[in-house]
């Protein structure tokens, strides 16, 4: 599935992201990492091998799409400092020629130090390049020739059908000049949203992306 | 043997006792174990006990001093009937001024009770599973036990059909291994498989074991209250609050009313209504479910018990326990789902010996009448349902090991040998034993890793725990009830009102107004895991509504109605509710068939919602849930089709937005039991069931930790937690007996699978009739306005998102 936004074509990807070809940029949002490590310090033991998982996801995701730079668009690593934050350095440094850029969110309390000592690049606030702001919070006002791309919502839809039917999916939400992912942990949950009526929803399914 | 002591105290009191307490006493004296059945309100309590006094009379005459030390452990599953048994066992030893002194031991027994205890125990001992548990996670306990000559299990049925009852089996190996001498009786209400809950708890000595059946007939007459018109298009619980003028007619007339409803909802809802029809009621009318706090629920049974009050709306939570004597009428709200049960609830009233039990029943949808007719035939032929025990639950068996761990330590061969005496862990292999001692000690292949499953060590060949954070956390979560996400009420100054299922609050914005407790609520705040509220003067609020307590009929009730229907085809039209329900079984026929016992239903029809197909096995509504998904998967082998699926205890419907081929279906063995268990595991989502059911178990396993008092996890996340695990043993450790356990409950309990392939083989020697219908017919109509559906589809989500778009743009 292709997108227009402003200038450039973006890809919407089904494993949850967003891929600009032009200049060969990767978006993801919301992975909360170290979710499960910080579960467990609070008496929730949540096993290893369902959180490796997204470290693979995300592995292959890059191996299959090839970006120069990814830009990470906050709620990276949802917890203090844990031994999962090396899982996650350790794919960082598998990838040297990639430029990571990381916009915090709200869940990303770790010490500048732990990033930069990965070389990963971190923006408070947010990110703008050409016509393009990219934010962890959605934004409110958006200067007019101006498009924001966002995360921290986790946006996902229920669809009903005839016969009482109904599917909850995760999606891609485009309003007016905003676009929002949806979260690329697994350790998230989803939050229904209920689009305007002129809003693109672009739902995640097993194999492809599809407007709704 | 003389049994003067009973004689005694009978002359004392000018009581004449019944040949079953006469029996009881001789065979307890004579040293055997064996199990007493017999109705509520007749003196078992008396029947046992003086056999244990005896027994320890005559050790005293003969040791020449009076014992010291625990002589009788007396089991029941309340704390509410211990209290009761302590005041009638403390009567006794004051009216004849005995040596023997008696303790509680229950969730409620303080600190220095506990301590007390420990320096010296009284003769006699009166807990539950639980309690009796942490005692064995006491140093030293072998100490405690060594004399102990006597295990009462009180209401054994009652126990029998839960892990609680596997928590009991367990102890008693255990002290039969410390006394060998050990005497074990139960006392049960009557159930199907009296014979077998006797062999569960005496184990191997249950042929020598006695029987002794009270020879007391209880008369219970049932009623039921019939509206004044008949709906023929009965809608689920459209018809009970119809019914309300008619209940007040009934608690006017009676001295004292318990007023029984199957949900929590359902019981605020009837407070609730009875008071908005009788305002005078208010202060004669009180309410009683597991959600209220206990102080509350004192109060209530302290004024029925003293005939302060006119009824009590209630819900299970009163099933069991103390008598009240000032009842004399019970009210049954919606089907009863079991004839035990019914029987049980109606015995709440008529106290007195030779007393009529007199029960009315209330219909929720006018179908329900039906049942009325049905429980009075199935209580006449004395048709009761069988307890089905648990076994093989190696989540109990995980939690008693870390206990003995905390304690003395075990040693694992002698463990083993106990636990295969157990009827739950006969059929226990070495093997599997060693995968529990590797799970406590190492957390097993999957867990290794974690240093906080490494629970147990082992020393010079003992297994023990050393680590003291690890045995707390143990003691405080032992037990084998686990709760459901529940969050506590209070008033914001402080006041403890109950508690309410999380679930329910997080649907709230603070303002909402609820009704709880019989109050008007304003949700305040969460904070702390307790729900802030305050009064409200707005008497517009949703009642919440608690998860569970949807039980399916019973095998028996399901064949009396069907019975009883059948007797209606016949012509065989004696009873009143028969005759009330002729004009909607006259429209059934009229626009479909009304089937009898040799054919089984099935309508179609087509709406603007799509094709529905409803079926008739009345089997209840979890056979039906398996049945269901079992006939969508067939059906789907024709085409490519996503159903959503309803059902009640009659029967269930599979609704399409595309045509559903049920005639060809039919015709190439929709219900045939060749391959049902294949069918069955391809059918139902038998992962996502058994992932819910694993929550409970990984809960008692220790594989989550509800953690301390006052901070308690939220179940939100324990939820999440105990999913995960499953899903890891699901992926790397498939022979996980934890995991195993979780699917083996799910075929038994809750698809119910035996009684599943016996509703399969009873279908595929009846007829099946397909009818078209124009219109709804009475027995489709409560099933199609069922809101709860279960789904099924073997499309992929790709094409069904492709088909409700489509279905959209035409809207």
């Amino acid at each position: 599935m292709q997108l227009q936004l402003g200038k450039h074509s973006y890809h919407l990807l089904n494993e949850k992201a967003l891929f600009r070809a032009s200049d060969k940029t990767l978006i993801i949002a919301d992975l909360h990492l170290g979710k499960a490590q910080h579960f467990r310090k609070h008496g929730i033991y949540v096993p290893q091998q369902s959180a490796e998982r997204d470290y693979e996801r995300l592995t292959e995701l890059i191996q299959s799409v090839e970006p120069k730079r990814i830009i990470l668009l906050g709620d990276l690593f949802h917890s203090t400092l844990n031994h999962e934050w090396i899982m996650f350095c350790d794919v960082v440094n598998m990838h040297k020629k990639i430029e990571f850029i990381l916009i915090l969110g709200n869940h990303d309390i770790l010490k500048e130090e732990h990033y930069t000592q990965v070389c990963l690049q971190v923006k408070r606030g947010f990110l703008e390049e050409e016509d393009i702001i990219f934010s962890h919070h959605p934004l409110k006002k958006i200067p007019k020739n101006k498009f924001c791309i966002a995360g921290h919502i986790h946006p996902g839809v229920v669809l009903h059908g005839k016969g009482r039917q109904s599917i909850k999916l995760p999606c891609f939400h485009l309003s007016q000049n905003q676009l929002i992912l949806p979260a690329f942990g697994s350790l998230t949950g989803l939050q229904i949203i209920a689009p305007g009526k002129e809003d693109g929803v672009f739902v995640v399914t097993t194999n492809i992306v599809m407007e709704v | 043997m003389e049994m003067q002591v009973a004689k005694n105290w009978f002359a004392y009191k000018k009581w004449k006792p019944h040949p079953f307490q006469k029996q009881t006493w001789q065979y307890i004296a004579e040293g055997y174990s064996g199990m007493l059945n017999a109705p509520t309100g007749y003196g078992k309590t008396y029947a046992i006990w003086f056999g244990v006094l005896q027994d320890f009379l005559t050790r005293t005459k003969n040791e020449k001093k009076t014992p010291k030390g625990l002589h009788c452990l007396w089991i029941t599953p309340l704390r509410a009937l211990s209290k009761e048994i302590e005041n009638a066992a403390k009567a006794v030893s004051e009216d004849l001024n005995l040596p023997y002194t008696i303790g509680l031991r229950t969730g409620d027994t303080t600190a220095k009770e506990k301590a007390a205890h420990k320096k010296q125990m009284p003769h006699a001992l009166i807990t539950t599973p639980e309690s009796m548990h942490l005692m064995l996670a006491q140093k030293e306990y072998g100490e405690t036990f060594r004399n102990l000559q006597f295990v009462i299990v009180d209401e054994w049925h009652e126990l029998l059909g839960s892990k609680r009852g596997v928590q009991v089996e367990l102890a008693l190996s255990r002290l039969r291994a410390i006394n060998p001498a050990l005497k074990v009786w139960g006392i049960s209400a009557t159930i199907g498989n009296l014979k077998e809950a006797k062999d569960i708890l005496l184990g191997e000595e249950s042929d020598k074991g006695i029987m002794v059946k009270a020879d007391i007939e209880k008369k219970i007459q049932i009623e039921t209250v019939l509206p004044d018109t008949l709906e023929k298009f009965p809608w689920a619980g459209h018809l009970g609050l119809k019914l309300g003028n008619k209940v007040l007619d009934i608690i006017r007339k009676s001295n004292s009313t318990l007023v029984f409803t199957n949900t929590r909802f359902q019981a605020e809802t009837w407070y609730r209504h009875l008071l908005d029809l009788e305002p005078n009621l208010a202060g004669l009318l009180a309410l009683h479910h597991g959600s209220l706090g206990e102080d509350t629920r004192k109060w209530v049974e302290a004024a029925l018990h003293d005939g302060k009050l006119k009824a009590v709306v209630c819900t299970s939570s009163l099933d069991l326990g103390v008598d009240f004597r000032p009842v004399d009428t019970v009210v049954q709200v919606g089907s009863p789902k079991g004839i035990a049960r019914f029987m049980q609830r109606a015995g709440r009233s008529g106290h007195q010996p030779g007393a009529t039990s007199k029960i009315y029943f209330v219909p929720t949808h006018s179908l329900e009448i039906i049942e009325g007719s049905a429980m009075r035939y199935a209580v006449k032929n004395n048709k009761v349902e069988d307890r089905i025990p648990y076994i093989r639950s190696f989540d109990v068996l995980i939690q008693y090991l870390v206990t003995l761990a905390i304690s003395d330590g075990f040693k694992p061969e002698e463990i083993f040998q106990e636990v295969k005496q157990t009827h739950c862990y006969q059929s226990i292999t070495w093997d599997e034993f060693a995968w529990c001692l590797a799970f406590i000690t190492t957390g097993g292949k999957s867990l290794y890793a974690y240093d906080e499953f490494h629970k147990v060590i082992i020393e010079n060949g003992i297994y023990k725990v050393t680590n003291r954070r690890i045995a707390m956390q143990h003691r405080l979560s032992m037990g084998t009830i686990v709760s459901s996400g529940m969050l506590q009420i209070k008033f914001v100054t402080g006041k403890y009102l109950g508690t309410i299922e999380e679930w329910f609050i997080s649907r709230l914005k603070p303002g909402d107004v609820f009704w709880f407790a019989g109050k008007n609520l304003e949700y305040v705040r969460i904070k702390d895991m307790t729900v802030q509220v305050r009064a409200s003067a707005s008497n517009k609020g949703i009642i919440p509504s608690w998860q569970g307590g949807k039980m399916p009929l019973s095998t028996q009730l399901a064949a009396t109605i069907r019975h009883q229907l059948n007797e209606y085809e016949k012509g065989n039209i004696q009873d009143k509710e028969l005759k009330f329900l002729a004009p909607l079984l006259e429209e059934q026929k009229r626009r479909s068939v009304m089937p009898n016992e040799q054919q089984l239903l099935i309508e179609k029809m087509k709406t603007r919602e799509g094709c529905h197909v409803f079926v008739y096995p009345f089997e209840g509504r979890f056979v039906h849930e398996g049945m269901a998904a079992i006939m969508a998967n067939r059906i789907a082998l024709f085409k490519p089709i996503t159903f959503s699926i309803a059902m009640n205890d009659y029967g269930f419907e599979l609704l399409s937005d595309q045509d559903i081929p049920i005639e060809e279906a039919v015709d190439s063995d929709l219900f045939t039991t060749s391959h049902l268990n294949d069918d069955i595991i391809k059918s139902v989502n038998t992962t996502e069931m058994a992932k819910r059911r694993f929550r409970d178990i990984a809960s008692i396993a220790g594989l989550v930790f509800t953690g301390f008092p006052g901070k308690q996890v939220k179940t939100k996340h324990l939820q999440a937690s105990s999913k995960l695990f499953f899903s890891v043993f699901e992926d790397y450790e498939k022979d996980n007996l934890l995991l195993k356990e979780a699917y083996d409950e799910l075929y038994d309990f809750q698809l119910e699978i035996v009684r599943l392939r016996n509703a399969f083989e009873r279908i595929e020697k009846q007829e099946i009739i397909v009818k078209n219908l124009e219109r709804f017919s009475p027995f489709s109509f409560p099933i199609f306005t069922e809101r709860w559906r279960e789904k099924f589809s073997n499309e992929d989500i790709e094409t069904r998102v492709q088909r409700i778009k489509a279905q959209m743009e035409k809207a």
